[in-house]
């Protein structure tokens, strides 16, 4: 449905996209996401048409978009944009849902009655002749919702729909997302610096970074198979250490960190540099003594550098050589008599290291 | 300081009991700076708009020389539509000079550059996200720049009490161009507040200068308060 | 959208076309048969508010709007000059003159005449009082030129015709106007406004200044300066009325201009100007130039023959 193809743009001389390229299907909802200043505002912009690219094509339905100058305002009303900070138009609720049928010349009587149905969808009904103005944030997200929502567009772009809200106003959001994307098969890109929020809403999620899409995937992939070291880091692998592959054959390797040796399952061949992503899930620590044999799998010895506070569980540091955290509730630790400086094992399978290709900036 | 008094208390009897002499000048007053207000209305915003949302070579410098021309003196507006409508100038042949007409004229050029300048200031500061909003909405050019309009509508509309306020207090142009006359059909006199005021100062009728100087501030000051009661409701 | 942009701007004048043209049309709202009458005329004589008390009876006479545009004799004559009035009335015989002359005026018709008086305060600093006009001014000068003196004299300085009158009479006590009086000093101070407003000026600084009888008299309530020098040929001031040449502007409205001349000079007028102001200042502000165009110096037909 639609394709970017090698899209660049610049600012003056500011280059925020280089080369991204990708396709999003029918129907799907796809998750841009990305560190804050990334571009993702930028790439949903440029496929609204609200900015030409400097470079590249975006096409929809195979249609350059930015070509057709003639057909920009059919092709722009396909579509729907919810922004970060949402606008409200000084008037009531009603006149600002109303406003993209009053662009399209609709009949009055359409109007309220898609007015009304859109309020109800996004659960503010009655709300009709409030001053838009008067709303929360999280309300008057939802009368953008609803304001992008009722012209029923094809594609619905939503920039950072939740940065700025409650948690509350979120998950209704996001309820909202979902339930769209279901009734009505719209086609949804959706950018967001929350991970766990294109986890949740997304069918594939594309890490935008440094230009360009670093990895394109199931939100499945793109946590437990990272394309390299800063997707990792960004979908929240808590250990990515550098290393060489020291030993390999048969789709296991050795990888030595700093002197410590870690057995992975890759194919890289030996001599190549690379990176080790751990999941501190995948983690575990038994004081030194207990520590049991793991096959083929990884016992390495150390102390415990840190402990700290996470939530309702605790984040244990060991420093083997090179530091690995691995996630703890806090009864465990109490169990186990874990304290700073306490002489522990970590250990996990082979198969949950996950090697990558040590990129350098 | 007895004769100040004295001033005040004609100046009272005058308002109060609707001088037809005072009103009659007090509503040409209106008349003609409503007048020039709506048409430099009506060019400003179309003007403003093409300016602040066009793309073209020099915009920059434009809207430096608009805002250079806030302060154009009131005298040389006067002096450059005099020579124009004057009979040897090149709209002589239409005799507008000493007409309220004239005054019209005069008073839409002197207030076009502040109403532009301010319309631009009323749609710039219109919220980018807005602008964005109604582009995604699916807007065509036209319906965005009524919508842009519409959330400015508060900006403009103090933007026209700004121009009014401009046109109605200025003397020199309308002195210039329009004469001061005062004569018995009520179209064809010249003469507004701020021409009789001075004419009656320098004549020493300081009663009737006070009660034109009081019904000049009470419009001024209305109008604002107008503007200031719709903006905050 | 090229089409949209041109069809706003088409949309704007129209309406800017219709705004003028009821503008045009609301203020205009006498009938075409009602003429209208532009008259540039001389503050001195404007601000007697004699034409007042005139322009209606004229109104209702002929059938016509009078509108009067107050200013200096110079500017009047400018404006006359330009073609934007219809008639002239003003004070100045050598430049209505070389108005004449030059073609710009017709018909000039001597409808009134008064004398220029020199004012001042009581205390009368530069014993003045009584002298000749010629003398007066040489000794004002004179003292307004020692050292620590608060003796001062407010000129026009506009181009009337009162000024004119004043630099006639430096010229006669012997001085150059531009080198001898005009920047000699703070005691010359020059106004550059109508003869109400100088007179205001002059009273505000106690100062002396040259008025015509009439603008005084009718101001002599709100003043506390004194008539001191009132005698003396030179003082003499005269008023007329001319048309400005159909000629050179055709569309100048001749007909109600020459109404108006004739009606200046005709014996009801001229009774009317005769007795302006007795009632009032106790003293007529003009006299009637019908009878008296031996004293004044005019022709007779000047003051007498109507245009025909």
């Amino acid at each position: 449905m639609i394709e970017l193809e090698n899209v660049s743009k610049r600012f003056d001389d500011k280059t925020v996209l280089d080369g991204v390229t990708a396709r999003i299907g029918r129907g799907e909802i796809f998750a841009v996401i990305g560190p804050s200043g990334a571009g993702k505002s930028t790439l949903l912009r440029l496929v609204d048409l609200l900015d030409s690219p400097s470079g590249g094509t975006i096409r929809i339905d195979g249609i350059d978009i930015h070509a057709e100058r003639e057909r920009s305002l059919s092709i722009r009303r396909m579509m729907g944009m919810v922004f970060q900070k949402p606008a409200a138009f000084n008037t009531t609720v009603a006149e600002n849902i109303a406003v993209g049928l009053r662009f399209r010349g609709a009949g009055e009587s359409v109007i309220q009655k898609k007015v009304e149905d859109a309020l109800d969808m996004v659960g503010l009904a009655g709300y009709g002749e409030q001053r838009a103005r008067t709303l929360s944030g999280g309300e008057m997200q939802r009368v953008a919702l609803a304001r992008a929502m009722v012209i029923e567009p094809e594609i619905l772009l939503m920039d950072e729909p939740t940065a700025n809200l409650d948690p509350v106003s979120v998950e209704k959001i996001e309820e909202l997302v979902l339930q769209i994307n279901r009734d009505h098969g719209t086609t949804i890109v959706i950018s967001t610096h929350d991970m766990y929020q294109g986890q949740r809403l997304a069918h594939r999620i594309g890490v935008l970074m440094n230009g360009g899409f670093a990895q394109v995937g199931s939100p499945r992939e793109v946590f437990t198979l990272p394309a390299n070291q800063d997707v990792a880091r960004f979908v929240g692998t808590e250990n990515v250490v550098e290393g060489v592959v020291v030993a390999a054959e048969f789709g296991s390797s050795v990888v030595d960190v700093g002197g410590v040796r870690v057995r992975a399952r890759s194919s890289f061949s030996q001599g190549e540099e690379v990176c080790l992503c751990i999941r501190s899930e995948d983690i575990r620590i038994a004081p030194a003594a207990g520590a049991r044999g793991l096959r083929g799998g990884n016992i390495l010895p150390g102390t415990v550098a840190s402990i700290s506070p996470r939530g309702p569980f605790s984040r244990v540091t060991v420093d083997c050589g090179f530091p690995l955290s691995s996630v703890l509730s806090w009864k465990v630790v109490d169990d186990l008599e874990i304290r700073k400086g306490s002489p522990v094992s970590a250990s996990f399978t082979a198969e949950s290291v996950h090697v990558v290709r040590a990129t350098r900036n | 300081m007895y004769e100040i008094i004295e001033g005040f208390v004609e100046a009272a009897r005058l308002i109060v009991t609707l001088d037809p002499d005072v009103m009659a000048i007090a509503a040409r007053s209106i008349v003609i700076s409503l007048t020039a207000t709506i048409l430099a209305t009506l060019l400003a915003i179309p003007l403003g708009a093409a300016i602040n949302f066009g793309t073209f070579p020099g915009r920059k410098s434009l809207i430096n020389l608009i805002q250079t021309l806030y302060s154009l003196p009131t005298v040389i507006v006067g002096l450059l539509i005099f020579l124009l409508i004057s009979r040897v100038g090149p709209f002589g042949s239409l005799r507008l000079l000493f007409t309220p007409t004239a005054m019209v004229i005069a008073q839409t050029v002197l207030i076009l550059p502040i109403m532009t300048g301010l319309t631009i200031s009323a749609l710039s500061g219109v919220d980018p996200v807005v602008r964005d909003t109604l582009y995604s909405l699916g807007a065509t050019r036209l319906q965005f720049l009524v919508n842009i309009m519409k959330e400015a509508r508060f900006a403009i509309l103090a933007t026209v009490a700004v121009g009014f306020g401009r046109a109605i207090s200025e003397v020199g142009a309308a002195i210039l161009v329009g004469g001061n006359i005062a004569a018995s059909s009520f179209g064809s006199s010249t003469r507004v507040l701020t021409t009789a005021i001075s004419l009656e100062t320098s004549m020493g009728n300081i009663p009737e200068s006070i009660a034109l100087g009081i019904i000049l501030l009470a419009i001024a000051l209305g109008v604002n308060l107008a503007i200031t009661t719709v903006q905050h409701r | 959208m090229q089409r949209r942009t041109l069809f706003a701007v088409a949309a704007v004048m129209v309406a800017l076309l219709l705004i003028c043209g009821c503008t045009g049309t609301t203020s205009d709202p006498t009938p075409a048969e009602k003429q209208q009458l532009r008259i540039a005329t001389t503050t001195s004589l404007y601000d007697t508010k004699l034409l007042e008390r005139l322009t209606p009876i004229f109104e209702e006479q002929y059938n016509a709007e009078v509108l009067i545009v107050s200013a200096g004799t110079g500017k009047a004559i400018e404006y006359g000059q330009n073609g934007d009035v219809d008639v002239l009335m003003v004070h100045d015989r050598a430049r209505e003159d070389a108005f004449l002359a030059d073609g710009y005026g017709v018909n000039r018709r001597v409808f009134a005449y008064n004398y220029f008086v020199v004012v001042g305060p009581e205390s009368d600093p530069a014993g003045i009082k009584g002298l000749q006009p010629e003398a007066a001014f040489t000794a004002i000068r004179e003292t307004g030129m020692t050292d620590g003196s608060d003796v001062v004299f407010v000129s026009r300085g506009d181009a009337s015709g009162t000024h004119s009158k004043e630099k006639a009479i430096w010229k006669a006590a012997g001085f150059n106007y531009s080198a001898d009086v005009q920047g000699s000093g703070d005691w010359y101070q020059e106004a550059g406004t109508g003869m109400g407003a100088t007179l205001a000026m002059a009273n505000e600084k106690q100062a002396y200044t040259l008025s015509d009888i009439g603008t005084y008299l009718a101001y002599k309530g709100d003043l506390d300066l004194v008539t001191l020098v009132d005698e003396g040929d030179i003082l003499l001031n005269i008023y007329c009325a001319m048309q400005i040449n159909p000629e050179k502007y055709s569309d100048t409205n001749s007909t109600v201009a020459k109404d108006w001349v004739n009606f200046m000079i005709s014996e009801d007028v001229q009774k009317e100007i005769a007795s302006f102001g007795v009632d009032q200042y106790g003293q007529p502000l003009f006299y009637a130039a019908r009878n008296d165009w031996e004293k004044i110096g005019v022709p007779q037909a000047e003051v007498k023959d109507p245009i025909p």
